[in-house]
C-alpha cells in the first residue's frame, strides 16, 4: 500500500486503543483493531509521543459530533469523506434516513478496507458509496459520476489530511470543495499550528514522518483567516482539551490563544459562505 | 549543589511523570519522552517562572533544553 495508507493504519490503531478503554471511551470503533494491521500499532509506538494517541481519539469524537450536529440541525444529507482512510463512520454512526456517504480514497486502500470489513461482517448503516480516486488529481468528476449532487448541501469531512499537503494544495482543496458546495454546506477539518511544525521538540517526530515518506508540511496559526480566504466561515473552533473536545482526557494544559510558539491542533467546523 | 530553580524544573517534570522517581542531570529529556512537542511550551513557562528569564520562542536553541544540566547552565547559571 502507499505510504499515506500507513498513516490510516496508525489512526486506526489509536482508535482501537480508545475503543478498548473501559468506562470512559469517547467512541467505539469495533473494526479499528482489524483495520490497523499490519503496521498501525508499530507506527503508533514509533510516533506515539506528543499526545498523538489521545489527540486522534479526541479528533475522532469531535468529527463524530460534527456529523451529528450538522445533520441534525440542517438539510444536509450528503456527506463526503475526503481521504477516508480507515474511517468507519458509515458503519458505526446513526444516520438520518436518506443520507448518502461518499468515501474517497485511492483504489488499493478502498479494496483492502472493503475486504477487511466484509470479513468482519461489517454492514454500513447508511447508503455508502466508494469513490476510488487519486486526491492529487482532479477527483470531482469521479465523485459526481458516483452520484454526488453539487446542487445539494454537503458535509465534507477532511480529517487528519491537511498536514500532509503543501499550503498551495490545501488552498486548492478548500476551493475545490467550495466549488461543489451548495448553500448550507459544511466542512469539518483539522489543522496543526505553524509552531508545531517549527518547535525543536517536534523535530524527531517530524523527521520520522519524513523518512517514512509522509512528511507534515502545512500548519496555520490563524485558522479562521486562512479558511475565510477560501470562502469558509468558521462556526466552531476548539483545541484538544477544551470543553466539547476531550476536556479531562487531554494530558496537557490548553494554552491561551495569545501565547506564541505553542504547538497546537485546531478542530474546526466551517460553513461555506461563498468566495 | 543544584540551584533551587533547577529543582523546581525537576519537580515539574516528575509531577508529569508519576512513574518516575528521579531525573538524572544528564538524562536526555526529549529522547526519553519526558518532554515532548506539546509539553515543551509548559516547560518553557516553568523555566521562565523559576528563573525570571524571558525566553524568545523564535530563537530557541534545542540544546539548551536537552537535559536538566543544560537547562541549568542556560537559565540558572550563578551570576
Amino acid at each position: 500500500m502507499e505510504a499515506v495508507s500507513y498513516t490510516a493504519q496508525w489512526t486506526a490503531a489509536a482508535r482501537a486503543l480508545e475503543s478498548e478503554r473501559t468506562g470512559d471511551a469517547m467512541f467505539e470503533d469495533p473494526f479499528a483493531r482489524a483495520l490497523a494491521a499490519p503496521r498501525g500499532f508499530e507506527l503508533l509506538d514509533k510516533y506515539g509521543g506528543g499526545g498523538l494517541i489521545p489527540f486522534i481519539a479526541i479528533r475522532t469524537r469531535y468529527f463524530d459530533d460534527s456529523v451529528d450536529t450538522v445533520l441534525r440541525d440542517g438539510d444536509v444529507r450528503q456527506v463526503v469523506l475526503v481521504a477516508a482512510g480507515m474511517d468507519t463512520r458509515a458503519f458505526r454512526l446513526t444516520w438520518p434516513a436518506g443520507t448518502t456517504v461518499y468515501e474517497i480514497d485511492h483504489e488499493a486502500l478502498m479494496e483492502e478496507k472493503r475486504a477487511r470489513l466484509s470479513r468482519l461482517g461489517g454492514r454500513a448503516a447508511v447508503e455508502r458509496v466508494e469513490v476510488k480516486a487519486d486526491l492529487a488529481r482532479d477527483w470531482l468528476p469521479a465523485l459526481k459520476r458516483a452520484g454526488f449532487d453539487p446542487a445539494r448541501p454537503t458535509l465534507w469531512i477532511a480529517e487528519g489530511l491537511m498536514f500532509f499537503l503543501t499550503e498551495e494544495q490545501v488552498v486548492h482543496l478548500l476551493r475545490t470543495l467550495g466549488s461543489a458546495s451548495a448553500p448550507g454546506s459544511w466542512l469539518a477539518v483539522d489543522f496543526v499550528s505553524k509552531a508545531l511544525l517549527r518547535s525543536p521538540f517536534s523535530q524527531s517526530f517530524l523527521k520520522g514522518l519524513k523518512e517514512d515518506g509522509t512528511p507534515w508540511l502545512f500548519g496555520t496559526d490563524e485558522p479562521e483567516d486562512f479558511l475565510a480566504a477560501s470562502g469558509w466561515k468558521v462556526r466552531d473552533l476548539r483545541e484538544p482539551g477544551d470543553p466539547g473536545a476531550g476536556e479531562g482526557r487531554w494530558p496537557y494544559e490548553v494554552q491561551p490563544r495569545d501565547r506564541r510558539g505553542v504547538a497546537r491542533s485546531w478542530l474546526v467546523r466551517a460553513e461555506y459562505a461563498g468566495s | 549543589m543544584a540551584s533551587a530553580g533547577i529543582e523546581e524544573i525537576r519537580s515539574w517534570i516528575l509531577s508529569r511523570h508519576p512513574e518516575r522517581d528521579d531525573v538524572a542531570p544528564d538524562e536526555n529529556l526529549i529522547e526519553s519522552r519526558l518532554v515532548d512537542s506539546l509539553s515543551f511550551v509548559e516547560l518553557v513557562y516553568a523555566i521562565e517562572g523559576a528563573s525570571g528569564v524571558e525566553i524568545d520562542f523564535d530563537n530557541i536553541d534545542i540544546r539548551d533544553f536537552q537535559t536538566l544540566s543544560s537547562i541549568e547552565k542556560a537559565f540558572f547559571a550563578a551570576v
